[in-house]
């Protein structure tokens, strides 16, 4: 038995734990309220699941650049270029079309946000890393500019554009606030079950984990590397521009000035989390949006938000140790 | 270097290799590849420790732990993969791991370096980049790594790989040098004309055992080229005449860029027809891999044409050859033919996912690649532990009889194998070289890259050989003729 | 005038520091995006200890910190051979929630007044004179040329007889310290600690690394030039310029595009050390 995964394990929780310890927080307690938090009342789950929501689209979009070979760190500016984009349609067309041309610009302006960095990847070897990084901070500096000049709504003090009309809103599919089901949720339910489709069941799928798999066997096996890897970061560029539009349409009404907590960061976790199937996306964000909203309730019971971002550090770390074991020989 | 004796699991790569050499002389030691010149030189260089046998330098026992040791010793290497790291200029190159200290006294360093490079005729600059090196370059630059290091006893490996004729003459005029100084070289070597040339006495390594050690003057060419691939053991029958089907591939005057700017292929051409196999044989680094990626569609050639089942090919993508029929079975299975952390199954298609009946449209059937992966498998009986294991966890030779089926059971019309039975006892290659049999007899053509030439004397209809980027055919009546093909590939004839 | 060159200087400083510590371990081949989690772990460290322990014992706590972090990076990318990019967002993560929950719970809301700090000029001299002191030890020193060697091609540097995990040792332990270094400053200079208060400034800092060629001086020269971009515009906010009122988000997007510019190779050519991510 290979004693360094359980080393490693031990030795996070080990620091963990002197830490909690020194701190005076007791860690059955911040489990107990975490839970209680996010899950006690039918309120707080509805409060996680809209927590969980953004997460679970955005999570998509990184987990099929992941199975790509590629990092899509840049979720974060898509997100916030699409969602600007989605809400200038919307405030000029209202109602269902609007809603449709709403997801559909959020998608193509994230795609095309995405477009340098793979571009820049897929053809100069430049890593995507840095440049999704770079063109986050151009895209919050660029929509706060916009959202505080000529976007932004005349009556309103603060950097922020209208209030979308009721009609161009996506509807709950349950509503007694404050229990609220969005039906956003259910769409993304429906995107990673078609993630999950199209990566096992379609030639393109098949080629594009190809090449994040081994771009050279990909090669020899009639796939173009580069060509893979535009369009895969592209496409992920598009689902988290889809996933702002769609978090405008659903949540927010309106776009505005720091428009997301990081959620773009968080699902570079989720994906991380999920594993190899599509599917795993799903435990994984709702996790993240167990410990958003149960980290709230933590927060006033004394114990600051952060430990949950410290929870999923080491989860990623343990995660990706996992994932880089041996496979024992059998025949 | 008495009764060296090294395994490497169940292969003996060296069974009781002796091998002596007096100082102040180039030796020369010639073999096929596999034939364990490279592992015996390793054991000298310490980077291996033998199974049996001694070691002595100077007459005093030595047992080297590693290659540090070894360094001490005395002992270098100048291996055919250079070991110079190109963005680090030449000086610093040459002092990487014996820098003398802690801080760096550049200038006496270059001093030093410039009066070892004068002693042996070399100039550099010793401020400009590695890149910039050319191979002859390169190959200088390691010598002084030795000198600095102070060797006496210089393994030289297959050095004039890379080097023009007027590169080469130089290098072993710096080599004589180097004895008249007192140093020993040992040159492992293919090309036998340089043998003749430069060396005093050389060793023939086969199949793992000493062969013979002869003075360079007691010996010639051809007799020398019959020891390195052994006499005539089974009579092989000249060709059976075939009536000549359609050219399936045709290559013709092809150029292809090697790494360091050289010309890997020069104007090579070659066809196959249906119903033939032909095999490429060669030592290492003749350029067979380069021809093997043009073919495959992936790299592209500076000039020239590549035609497979008559319609020109040059421009293809691997894809639309692989359409047209082209199945590769890879040189390096681990890095080229296979994904280690996918399924069997998923691995069944990889180079076929485009073609029915893996594919409808756009989208896979996975029944039906289920069914696929099921006949892979049981082809060559590879042994596995369920098709939803990952490919990791065959062993290598399972893998290969994986990845042979794969090429060989869907529709192949161009069979293109480097080395097609590596790792597999001789049943399994029997069974790989029938199938391919079966399927050029149906109409197929195959281009078989081996290092065995004994294999390829078995299983294919006529050898060809290339040295040196340029392809080699054996007088007609002879293409089976192994002492005919021997010289070719040593580049004697 | 002078004033903004100071302000200039003040905005580089943490930069330079920062991308010094990117350097040591980019060069040595270890991809290291974590150096954001690196300054804040050390500022947050340091605004903690320095009150009750004095500014020195704060700042040797904060780098040390920062140090524990970037072994922890060592160590989850040299021997468990985890992913280099992940590994280092882990370590942002973990700072970024570590220093949250550290502060929340280990600071004394009712101190008063500002946390002892060194004087600035002990980071600023730092930072000015790290560059040239780095360039001169990757050329000159034994350590700097192993540095360099295994960046460029562990595999080789090990037949060479030098060991690339030991050498990538010590190049992460001197990002530590000089993250370290630039996480107290930030701390030092503005007298309290924030939540997420390096702001990007890893991110820059690598990226002035990249911009720089992942050689020590035109770094320097990058971090000189987005601190000067900073600057111009915390004076320019809200102010018109050129007739028109050009939002001062312009000012602060142009080191990033840049940046993205020069990744595109339309900046001289590609000087990625080739042994980056490499074992």
């Amino acid at each position: 038995m290979n004693w360094r995964l359980p080393a490693l394990i031990v030795g996070i929780l080990a620091v963990l734990f002197v830490a909690l310890t020194l701190a005076k927080v007791n860690p059955i307690d911040v489990v107990t309220t975490l839970l209680k938090g996010s899950l006690g009342t039918p309120a707080a789950i509805s409060a996680t699941l809209r927590e969980t929501t953004p997460l679970l689209i955005l999570g998509l979009a990184v987990f099929l650049a992941l199975r790509a070979g590629l990092f899509n760190i840049g979720a974060e500016g898509q997100f916030v270029v699409g969602a600007l984009a989605g809400t200038a349609v919307i405030l000029r067309i209202p109602g269902p079309a609007g809603i449709v041309l709403g997801m559909l610009f959020g998608a193509l302006f994230g795609a095309l946000w995405a477009l340098p960095a793979g571009w820049i990847k897929a053809y100069r070897n430049g890593h995507e890393v840095i440049t999704t990084i770079m063109l986050n901070n151009v895209a919050a500096l660029m929509t706060t500019a916009l959202v505080a000049g000529p976007f932004k709504d005349p009556k309103q003090g603060s950097p922020t554009t209208a209030v979308i009309d009721p009609s161009s809103r996506i509807p709950n599919l349950y509503s007694n606030p404050p229990v609220n089901l969005n039906a956003t949720l259910l769409l993304g339910l429906l995107m990673a079950l078609g993630l999950a489709y199209w990566l096992r069941k379609t030639v393109a799928g098949y080629e594009l984990q190809a090449v994040g798999a081994n771009s050279t066997a990909a090669r020899f096996a009639g796939v173009d590397p580069r060509r893979v890897t535009l369009r895969a970061m592209s496409a992920s560029g598009g689902i988290a521009g889809l996933a702002g539009a769609l978090q405008v349409m659903a949540f927010e009404g309106r776009f505005y000035a720091n428009f997301s907590p990081g959620y773009g960061f968080n699902a570079l976790g989720v994906a991380l989390l999920a594993g190899g199937n599509p599917l795993g996306v799903l435990p994984a964000s709702f996790l993240f949006g167990m410990l958003e909203k149960g980290g709230t309730s933590m927060q006033i019971s004394g114990v600051p938000k952060g430990l949950t971002t410290v929870l999923l550090g080491m989860l990623i770390l343990i995660a990706a140790a996992i994932r880089y074991r041996r496979v024992r020989v059998v025949a | 270097m008495q009764g060296i004796t090294k395994r490497f699991g169940a292969v003996t790569a060296l069974d009781s290799v002796s091998l002596e050499v007096a100082p102040g002389t180039i030796h020369a030691v010639v073999g096929e590849n596999g034939a364990g010149k490279t592992t015996l030189m390793r054991v000298l260089y310490g980077a291996i420790r033998q199974d049996e046998g001694t070691l002595e330098i100077g007459g005093k026992p030595v047992r080297f732990a590693n290659s540090a040791e070894a360094i001490r010793a005395g002992v270098g290497m100048v291996s055919q993969h250079y070991g110079i790291i190109p963005a680090l200029s030449n000086l610093q190159n040459l002092i990487l791991g014996a820098e003398g200290g802690p801080v760096l006294n550049l200038r006496e360093a270059e001093a030093r370096a410039e009066s070892l490079a004068r002693r042996m005729g070399f100039k550099f600059d010793w401020h400009q980049d590695a890149t910039e090196l050319s191979p002859a370059g390169a190959q200088k630059l390691e010598i002084l790594k030795l000198l600095w290091r102070e060797a006496r006893i210089m393994i030289l490996d297959e050095p004039t790989a890379m080097l023009s004729p007027a590169d080469s003459d130089a290098l072993f005029g710096s080599m004589r040098q180097l004895t008249v100084e007192g140093a020993t070289v040992i040159l492992v070597t293919h090309r036998l004309p340089e043998v003749m040339e430069h060396c005093a006495r050389v060793t023939v390594l086969r199949g793992g055992k000493w062969v013979a050690d002869k003075a360079v003057t007691d010996t010639n060419p051809t007799d020398l080229a019959q020891l390195i691939v052994g006499g005539a053991l089974v009579a092989h029958e000249p060709p059976p005449a075939r009536p000549p089907g359609e050219a399936v591939l045709s290559v013709q005057g092809l150029v292809v860029r090697g790494e360091r700017g050289n010309d890997a292929l020069k104007q090579v051409s070659l066809e196959v027809r249906q119903g033939e196999i032909v095999g490429i044989a060669g030592v290492d680094g003749s350029g067979q891999r380069e021809l093997f990626h043009a073919v495959a569609g992936v790299s592209r050639p500076v000039s020239g044409t590549v035609g497979i089942g008559g319609a020109d090919a040059t421009k293809a993508s691997p894809a639309e050859r692989l359409r047209g029929g082209l199945r590769v079975i890879p040189e390096d299975r681990h890095a080229e033919a296979v994904i280690e952390d996918w399924t069997l199954e998923e691995n069944s298609a990889l180079g076929l996912q485009r073609l029915a009946p893996l594919a409808k449209g756009g989208a896979v059937d996975t029944g039906a690649r289920a069914n696929w992966a099921k006949a892979v498998a049981e082809r060559f009986k590879t042994k596995h532990g369920g098709l939803n294991m990952p490919m990791a966890s065959l062993s290598g030779g399972n893998q290969q009889r994986f990845v042979a089926a794969r090429a060989l059971e869907m529709d192949p019309k161009l069979i293109l194998a480097f080395q097609p039975a590596r790792g597999l006892d001789l049943k399994g290659t029997a069974d790989i070289y029938q199938a391919i049999r079966e399927k050029c007899d149906a109409g197929a053509a195959a281009v078989v890259v081996s290092f065995d030439l004994d294999e390829l004397l078995e299983h294919c209809d006529r050898i060809v050989a290339m040295n040196n980027g340029q392809i080699h055919f054996p007088p007609p009546g002879q293409e089976k003729d192994r002492d005919a093909i021997g010289r070719l590939m040593v580049g004697a004839a | 005038m002078l004033e903004f060159v100071f302000l200039t200087i003040t905005l580089a400083t943490p930069l330079i520091l920062g991308a010094m510590g990117g350097y040591t371990s980019e060069r040595g081949g270890v991809i290291n995006i974590g150096l954001e989690g690196l300054m804040l772990m050390a500022a947050c460290i340091t605004a903690l200890v320095s009150p009750g322990q004095g500014p020195v014992v704060g700042l040797l706590a904060g780098i040390a910190s920062a140090t524990f972090l970037s072994l922890l990076h060592w160590l989850a990318t040299q021997h468990y051979r985890i992913d280099q990019v992940i590994s280092g967002m882990a370590i942002n993560a973990l700072a970024a929630g570590g220093t949250n929950f550290l502060y929340g719970k280990f600071n004394d809301p009712s101190r008063v007044g500002g946390i002892p700090a060194l004087p600035d000029d002990l980071y600023k001299y730092s930072a000015f004179l790290l560059p040239f002191a780095l360039a001169l030890y990757v050329q000159r020193s034994r350590g700097g040329l192993r540095l360099l060697a295994v960046g460029s091609d562990p595999d080789k540097a090990r037949l060479m007889g030098v060991a690339p995990i030991r050498v990538r040792l010590l190049g992460l332990l001197a990002t530590g310290v000089f993250t370290g270094l630039a996480g107290a400053m930030l701390v030092s200079e503005t007298g309290v600690f924030t939540d997420n208060m390096t702001a990007g400034r890893g991110y820059i800092a690598l990226a002035a690394l990249i911009l720089g060629g992942w050689r020590p001086i035109p770094t320097f020269l990058a971090c000189v030039a987005f601190g000067f971009f900073s600057a111009l515009r915390l004076r320019l906010q809200g102010t018109p310029i050129l007739g028109a009122e050009l939002p001062s988000e312009v000012w602060a997007s142009l080191p990033y595009v840049v940046t993205i510019i020069a990744l595109a190779g339309f900046l001289g050519r590609n000087r990625t050390p080739a042994g980056l991510g490499k074992h």
